[in-house]
């Protein structure tokens, strides 16, 4: 059995998300989307809420997001899904001609390797 | 003193008369033949002469006749007076004897009825006190019985709120533990379904959690965890909601920014949790349960409103004396409704002020004023991103920001600190930060073992058995690289600087691996170690949302994703100038290597 930890917080994942474990099937959200926010933080809102607006101002992937928010992709993905619901940010997927190519994955590789 | 003359006593007339008249007829004839043969001449003066001899002869013996009489009568009454004065003497001296028979009789009778009495009294007496000393022994006897029992009764409820409280917390610290290891899994496992049940496990061992804590209130233990940093309002309200069954329909209306102390976040939590459930219990199961959260100058008021049942006059004031806190005791308790109990129970403890009110929604109001005594007063505000990097001279460190460069491909050289370039940084460093004024001692780090348990040793005086032996990576084992995406793990002592000889320090509760890690950024660093007084809060969460998101999209190139993005990140920045309010904190670390 492990610890509880100093940093832990009292919320449990399901109060975030008022119960929910999975996001609509039609979210559009992997762990690379790219997530914008389209107003200012408003009183009175989630606090993870507020969190993703203040960090996605500049477009920002949803793994990074999870990340900054300290909770997993998953319940990240239904915050997002709600704040999209509400019109407060956008998404786009990136460009993938610049992951898919292989040889400049391999460039990279050989460029990281002669480092 | 002449005793009246009697009748008989005076000689009557005719007892006197026949002797003077005898001899008045005596003179008579003696004088007549006298007178008779005499003389002519001479017998006018011898008549005369005896006639008057006569007559003085005659009184003569009238008054010896009388006298003679008289002294006969005296005589006799003298004769019956002294008969009587005889009789009287008589009398006299038969009735002394007999006053002396009597009284000596009554003497007798009196000693022997004494006696009597004395031994009946001395009989009594003793059965009195043969009776008494009988009672009095059996009434020791008895009381001595009741004592025992008395005192055995309080033994055993003594024993049994100690079991209690005992078993209370061990399952409070299993439903604590319980509920870290389902975060972990939620953090580990991606899978959806997994996700959700694991959610509901949590659920239910969150509100077994709150039962344990329940029990363990009302035996006396200590409540619950005790939590090391402020507990901001919102925290405290869905740490609240999640232990109880109805969360859903809890709909929290807040813009609260204080926080509650560490040291009560527990006990505030418990207490509202089990007015929500209170309110979502008692209301349809289709009704929503609104929170408002509101400051006020004494605190802060939580005002939870039903829609359900409305409370008699009644029974709100029965509630209102239970969660007063007022009543000492388990009497008061019912069996099933214990809510209210713990809820007076933490009130007093925590000097929260209940009380019940009719809601404008139809049903029931609850107000909870957290007092200003254990509200800290604010939370460290997040600042606006365009004003984060001079609003907060925090950190600059000379530590490798990675990423940086990826994200917007411009010299980390030509920005102080990065700061600008990732604005939402701050958000989270606040937090970070937040742990470290709090815990001044600790290294930042949530697999610092030593320091994060403390706070958790301290609540708990149960034994953990085996637990307690169990090292602390089983926890945090995803702060070794090739786990799941755990920020605040990875960042797990990133300030460690190698020792001057250049070895790996390990610190306890970490990997080697993880050291050893270290000691090669710190290579790569091509710096002086640091001095410790900066802070690891920025870099720690960017080398934590750098690392994760690279592991992420990369899986299988994370081994090589430390390495160039620390080359790439060597601030050219000179060491900015500490900050004083960091300088002053003791940090032992910082102590061991500087």
């Amino acid at each position: 059995m492990s610890r509880p930890g100093r940093d832990d917080s009292p919320d449990r994942l399901y109060t975030l998300t008022q119960g929910r474990a999975r996001s609509a099937p039609d979210s559009p959200f992997d762990l690379v989307t790219l997530v914008v926010a389209e107003c200012d933080p408003v009183p009175g809102m989630q606090s993870e809420h507020v969190t993703i607006l203040r960090a996605a101002q500049r477009p920002v992937a949803v793994v990074e997001l999870a990340a900054e928010l300290r909770l997993p992709v998953g319940i990240t993905k239904i915050l997002l899904s709600d704040l999209l619901a509400a019109g407060r940010v956008s998404a786009r997927h990136p460009r993938k001609a610049a992951v898919i190519d292989p040889d400049v994955l391999e460039q990279v590789l050989v460029g990281l390797r002669n480092l | 003193m002449t005793a009246p003359l009697q009748p008989g006593e005076r000689p009557s007339l005719r007892s006197l008369a026949p002797v003077p008249l005898l001899t008045a007829v005596l003179a008579a004839l003696a004088v007549a033949g006298a007178v008779a043969r005499t003389p002519q001449a001479q017998r006018l003066p011898l008549a005369l002469g005896a006639g008057a001899g006569a007559l003085l002869l005659c009184a003569a013996v009238a008054v010896a006749t009388r006298s003679v009489l008289t002294a006969r009568i005296t005589r006799r009454r003298l004769d019956a007076v002294t008969a009587d004065t005889g009789r009287l003497l008589q009398d006299r001296i038969r009735q002394s004897a007999e006053f002396d028979q009597e009284r000596v009789r009554l003497t007798e009778e009196l000693t022997r009825e004494r006696a009597r009495h004395a031994a009946e009294l001395a009989q009594e007496r003793a059965r009195s006190a043969a009776a008494l000393g009988e009672e009095r022994a059996r009434q020791a006897a008895e009381h001595a019985a009741v004592a025992e029992r008395a005192r055995q009764a309080e033994q055993e409820r003594a024993a049994a709120i100690a079991a209690t409280a005992n078993a209370a917390g061990r399952m409070q610290a299993l439903a604590t533990g319980m509920l870290a290891d389902l975060r972990a899994m939620e953090e580990r496992h991606e899978d959806e379904d997994v996700l959700a049940d694991l959610l509901h496990l949590d659920h239910r061992t969150a509100q077994a959690g709150r039962i344990a804590d329940s029990v363990a209130v009302l035996a006396g233990a200590r409540s619950g965890r005790r939590w090391a940093r402020p507990i901001g309002m919102e925290s405290i309200l869905r740490g609240a909601m999640g232990r109880i069954s109805g969360y859903r329909r809890v709909r929290v209306h807040s813009a609260c920014e204080a926080a509650v102390a560490g040291h009560a976040a527990e006990g505030v939590m418990h207490a509202l949790a089990e007015l929500l459930d209170n309110a979502a219990n008692f209301s349809p199961p289709t009704a929503e349960v609104h929170v408002y959260v509101e400051e006020v100058p004494a605190g802060v008021i939580v005002s939870v409103e039903d829609s359900g049942l409305v409370m008699g006059d009644v029974q709100m004031r029965r509630a209102e004396r239970a969660v007063s806190g007022d009543v000492g005791g388990l009497g008061g308790l019912t069996g099933t409704r214990l809510g209210l109990a713990v809820v007076g129970r933490l009130a007093r403890k925590y000097g929260l002020k209940v009380s019940y009110r009719p809601s404008a929604r139809g049903g029931t109001g609850v107000l909870m004023l957290v007092p200003q005594d254990i509200l800290v007063p604010e939370q460290p505000v997040e600042p606006a991103p365009a004003a984060s990097a001079p609003a907060l001279p925090e950190p600059p460190s000379g530590r490798p920001v990675e990423g940086a460069e990826w994200s917007t491909g411009e010299q980390p050289a030509s920005r102080p600190q990065g700061a600008p370039h990732w604005p939402w940084f701050e958000g989270t460093s606040h937090d970070t930060a937040h742990d470290d004024e709090q815990w001044p001692g600790g290294d930042g780090s949530g697999s610092g073992s030593g320091t994060a348990l403390v706070p958790y040793g301290e609540e708990w005086p149960v034994s953990y058995g085996s637990s307690s032996l169990v090292p602390a990576e089983t926890h945090h084992a995803p702060a070794t690289p090739d786990h799941g995406p755990l920020p605040r793990h990875d960042s797990s002592g990133r300030d460690t600087d190698p020792l001057p000889d250049g070895l790996p320090q390990r610190r306890r509760g970490r990997a080697l691996a993880e050291a050893e890690q270290e000691r090669a950024r710190a290579r790569a660093d091509e710096e002086p170690p640091r001095p410790a007084v900066v802070s690891l809060d920025d870099p720690l969460a960017r080398a934590a949302r750098f690392s994760s998101f690279q592991r992420a999209v990369r899986g299988s190139l994370s081994d090589l994703g430390s390495a160039p993005a620390e080359d790439t990140a060597t601030p050219a920045t000179p060491e900015p100038a500490p900050d004083p309010t960091r300088t002053s904190r003791p940090h032992p670390e910082g102590n061991a290597t500087s």
